[in-house]
């Protein structure tokens, strides 16, 4: 079977919680089991009231919440066996969408775009620019921003939160209400890229406080999920 | 009482008595961990990324370049102010020949590298502290770990590593400086006849083969640990800590740390 240089199949799923409990003293979620799987270019559509909860959640995908039971898998391999070195470069495969967007204004935005990409890959700066460009027209921005993201648009922060996530073809994506605040040519651009990507095998996970937020886009999905104290529950019909 | 119970009793004063030292020690071993750390990845071809390579030429360049104006000024003054006082006390005792000797004994060996490491902590550590602390506090460092960026290599190992090499840069320009600005105002003064080249000659000649290696260990050490201090105070901030509260912290860590070292050094080598 084929493997690439992390060491897993292509068969693998690219998420999965095996009865994962985290340790709650150390994260602040609820010490719970928490089970879900996911495949290459399926969607998770998860409905949680608490952003903060969310964040935990996402954060506990990423291995980055100790577990006091269970597994959390990426791509085939378990956080908790990964060494240290290995996790974050898998993390690297990981696009994200924050709530708040955790933009560092010591940086110009597009340095704060393209910074997991030069951190990870070998790839020219050229070839990320122009990337991050094509990427960033298409979200509705007129190119690569270079001013700090304090002095842009709350709007535009969305934008370049956007081309942050999808540059560099990541493996899953987890968003935390990616929508919120979106215009209709954003939503749709958005939309677009998401297929794109799940067309090409990225599962996707897309945390929001109610399913307003995925509008038409809920019979796309391969799950649709509730995040409650308790763990993780399929909603009714899905 | 019983043997479990004595026992129960013994273990109970023993994680009470670890508790106690971890919590006073905590820092100190973060700073000793820390510190291995830096050395340790900085070995690795892989940890210069383009995004460590950045940070790194960024901070090189603040701590350096923007240091450098106050290194001069201060080294300027220290050295006038040094001589002055030497020259007069000396003259007093019937000892002017040795203004070099004493210069190079006081000056370099002593306060230079105090006064370097404040100003590397002033005007860099603390700005540091501050970015650090709030990229901290902000949440910003967890997203960065979220998408794989580990902040200790992304931020402690290049700033640190930057504040090293700018320590030694400036103490070697503050060195340099103040005994030049020492010289010329003997030289105004009439205490010293003798050209530069022979003042330096007779400064150099007055050190021991020892102080070839502590003079240089103190400037790079006290970078390597004002950089450390700061960037460890900053990453340790939690979310009940503000300005207010991190940057005496950090101040007091991060002074206590170069005098300790200079201490150090100079009973070690003495």
């Amino acid at each position: 079977m084929a493997e690439d240089d992390l060491g897993r199949s292509a068969l693998d799923p690219v998420l999965e919680l095996l009865d994962a409990r985290p340790r709650f003293d150390a994260s602040g979620l609820f010490s719970t089991r928490y089970n879900l799987h996911l495949n290459p270019g399926e969607c998770a559509l998860i409905e949680c009231r608490d952003p903060r909860q969310a964040s935990l959640f996402a954060d506990l995908c990423t291995g980055l919440i100790p577990l006091s039971e269970g597994s959390v898998r990426c791509m085939g391999l378990d956080w908790d066996a990964l060494e240290d070195r290995r996790a974050w470069a898998l993390r690297g495969r990981i696009g994200r969408m924050v709530t708040d967007g955790g933009w560092i204004d010591l940086y110009g935005t597009h340095l704060n775009i393209l910074w997991p990409q030069m951190h990870h890959t070998r790839t020219p700066l050229g070839t990320l620019v122009e990337k991050a460009t094509r990427l960033g027209i298409r979200f509705g921005l007129p190119g690569l921003p270079v001013l700090p993201p304090g002095r842009l648009s709350a709007l535009d922060r969305r934008r370049a939160d956007c081309v942050r996530a999808f540059l560099g073809e990541p493996s899953l994506l987890l968003l935390e209400n990616p929508v919120e605040m979106f215009p209709s040519d954003l939503y749709a651009a958005f939309l677009s890229a998401l297929t794109e990507a799940r067309d090409r095998g990225c599962a996707v996970i897309w945390l929001a406080p109610d399913d307003s937020a995925w509008r038409g886009y809920g019979q796309g999905a391969s799950l649709h999920l509730r995040l409650y104290d308790d763990g993780l529950f399929s909603m009714r019909g899905s | 009482m019983s043997p479990q119970h004595k026992e129960s009793r013994l273990r109970e004063a023993l994680v009470g008595l670890g508790r106690f030292s971890r919590t006073q020690l905590r820092f100190t071993l973060m700073v000793i961990g820390g510190g291995w750390g830096v050395v340790q990845e900085a070995r690795h071809f892989s940890s210069w990324r383009r995004t460590v390579r950045i940070e790194f030429w960024q901070t090189l360049r603040q701590a350096t370049g923007g240091g450098l104006l106050s290194v001069l000024v201060t080294a300027a003054l220290t050295g006038f102010g040094i001589v002055a006082q030497a020259v007069y006390w000396l003259g007093f005792a019937g000892m002017a020949q040795m203004t070099g000797s004493i210069l190079s004994t006081v000056l370099v060996r002593e306060i230079a590298p105090v006064l370097v490491g404040v100003i590397l902590l002033g005007r860099s550590g603390m700005l540091m502290l501050t970015e650090l602390g709030t990229l901290t506090t902000g949440g910003q460092m967890r997203v960065m770990a979220g998408m794989g960026i580990d902040p200790f290599l992304a931020f402690v190992m290049p700033r640190t590593l930057a504040m090293t090499i700018s320590g030694f840069t400036l103490g070697m320009i503050f060195s340099l400086t103040a005994l030049v600005m020492g010289y010329l105002v003997c030289w105004v003064e009439g205490i010293i006849t003798m050209p530069v080249w022979a003042f330096l000659d007779q400064v150099t000649s007055s050190m021991r083969p020892i102080d070839y290696f502590s003079i240089p260990a103190k400037f790079t050490l006290s970078g390597f640990i004002v950089g450390l201090c700061s960037c460890l105070s900053g990453m340790d901030a939690t979310s009940e800590d503000d300005l207010a509260t991190l940057l005496p912290r950090g101040f007091a860590r991060g002074i206590l740390s170069v005098m300790i070292i200079n201490v150090v050094f100079s009973v070690g080598f003495d």
